[in-house]
């Protein structure tokens, strides 16, 4: 009894060295090991190594790219530079016998040029935090670089400059937020990262009517009234096509007339025999009244 | 003895099969789509706060967004990437799609969790930046067959930008960490 378990114990023994090195065969002839770039760069080459020997299909799956190819294990293998063009992760996967995997990253490069956002097209002067502007740094390959980069941003309007800040970028963007400018007109809107700028312009238009003042007079038809030159609060001309309301307020009633500016001035001719209040307004702003006496 | 039926019976038999296969079909399509968990955080958005119709928008068009790249990346269909991707975002995964057409090759995105972390909302709506920490199961197919799978723990950089209806992406970029 002794001798029959003695005998399974040596045959036991002898399987499990067999198996071992049945294992230790097969796992020569397989991929043991990938090495990875520990540090990949968008564009430039890089190379992977393999554990082993023997032949492996080799599977490269990043952004953008997908390959499968046969390499002989135990030698290096260069990855060309345009096979890297895409920030992100690429997986590798090396099958003979079995499959092995690594993955590694490849970030963004320099950066070569800026991606602009600003807000608004067109905006009234003298405007608290009415423009903006967003600014996103890119690589030659259009990755979106996110380590730190110091961005200036800088308006000017005609010879003056509203704004000349400089903006680190946070996880890749860089943006500004500020007034319009006090005069009507281009307001030039430029972001640079080292040699590279983004311009874009933003059209300043004069605000609401500042000083709304209007004349009445009688004549043989009503009364023909008409405003000032009309300007906002900052001094340009309102631009035509602005309403003015022209308001009479008489014995017989209250009657509106709306009239645009043209060439910087409202007019408007009202029927009105008896003597009348008249008002104007253009948008929330008020203007003077005039008292127009009947008709004699 | 061989009974024959008659055609119109064929014909309804037919429809029927139809019928289920279609609506199993679509079940499963929903259920894969509903699989797809994303979840928005806003509370750090700068300097614009996110509105929460806003939110809703983003979590449900990013979830959109996540299923079609994982429908074009399985079967190598370049439809899908039409709706919810452009620029930059659009253009690598074209590429990925039309390269894996290509090699034969394909991925498989499943068990999909997001958490959104918005970490940029511009002064005036027209750009966010999201952080996304994803979970998944990704299986790698040559011609169809799985020859490595593992699950993944993947950070991604999001920009998303409106259009007429809906939230569209526009950049999409994994990142070692955040």
């Amino acid at each position: 009894m002794r001798r029959l378990c003695l005998n399974c114990a040596y045959g036991f023994l002898a399987l499990g060295v067999a198996a071992c090195l049945m294992a230790a065969l097969a796992a020569s002839c397989s991929a043991q090991n990938i090495t990875v770039p520990t540090s990949a760069v968008a564009g430039e080459p890089a190379s992977i190594a393999i554990t082993g020997s023997g032949k492996a299909t080799l599977y490269i799956l990043g952004p953008g790219i997908s390959t499968k190819q046969e390499v002989n294990l135990g030698e290096d293998l260069k990855l060309r530079g345009d096979a890297l063009k895409n920030a992100g992760d690429y997986h590798i996967v090396a099958c003979s016998d079995s499959c092995h995997s690594a993955t590694f990253y490849v970030s963004a490069g320099k950066p070569a040029s800026l991606t602009f956002l600003v807000h608004p097209s067109r905006v009234p002067v003298s405007q608290q935090d009415a423009v903006s502007g967003v600014a996103f740094p890119f690589d030659q390959f259009h990755n979106l670089v996110f380590t730190p980069q110091t961005i200036n941003f800088q308006l000017s309007a005609g010879n003056a400059s509203l704004l000349n800040r400089s903006v680190n970028t946070q996880a890749g963007v860089a943006w500004f937020r500020t007034s319009s400018g006090k005069s009507a007109g281009a307001l030039q809107v430029v972001a640079s990262l080292n040699d590279f700028n983004a311009r874009r312009v933003v059209q300043q238009v004069a605000s609401d009517p500042c000083n709304l003042r209007i004349t009445g007079q009688r004549n043989a038809q009503g009364i023909l009234v008409q405003t000032e030159p009309v300007h906002d609060c900052s001094g340009n001309p309102v631009p035509d096509g602005t309403i003015v309301s022209f308001t009479a307020t008489a014995a017989s009633g209250k009657s509106t007339v709306d009239a645009p500016i043209k060439k910087g001035v409202a007019r408007a001719e009202m029927e009105a025999t008896g003597s009348a209040v008249i008002s104007g307004a253009s948008g929330v702003v008020m203007g003077n009244e005039v008292r127009v006496g009947g008709r004699p | 003895m061989i009974r024959k039926f008659p055609a119109r019976s064929c014909a309804r038999i037919s429809c029927s099969l139809m019928l289920v296969v279609c609506f199993v079909a679509a079940q499963y399509s929903v259920a894969a789509d509903a699989a797809t968990q994303v979840q928005l955080n806003a509370a750090k958005a700068a300097p614009r706060a996110v509105e929460p119709l806003t939110q809703n928008s983003i979590v449900r068009d990013y979830r959109v967004a996540w299923n079609s790249m994982s429908h074009a990346l399985e079967f190598n269909s370049l439809d899908p990437l039409n709706g919810p991707f452009t620029g930059e975002a659009k253009t690598g995964l074209w590429q990925s799609v039309v390269s894996q057409q290509r090699s034969g090759l394909g991925r498989r995105y499943a068990d999909q969790t997001h958490h959104l972390d918005a970490v940029f909302y511009a002064p005036e709506g027209d750009a966010i930046e999201l952080h996304d920490t994803a979970e998944y199961q990704l299986q790698f197919l040559d011609k169809g067959k799985v020859i490595h799978e593992e699950h993944v723990v993947a950070h991604y950089v999001v920009l998303m930008t409106p259009s007429a209806d809906r939230w569209l992406v526009r950049y999409l970029q994994a990142v070692p960490q955040f």
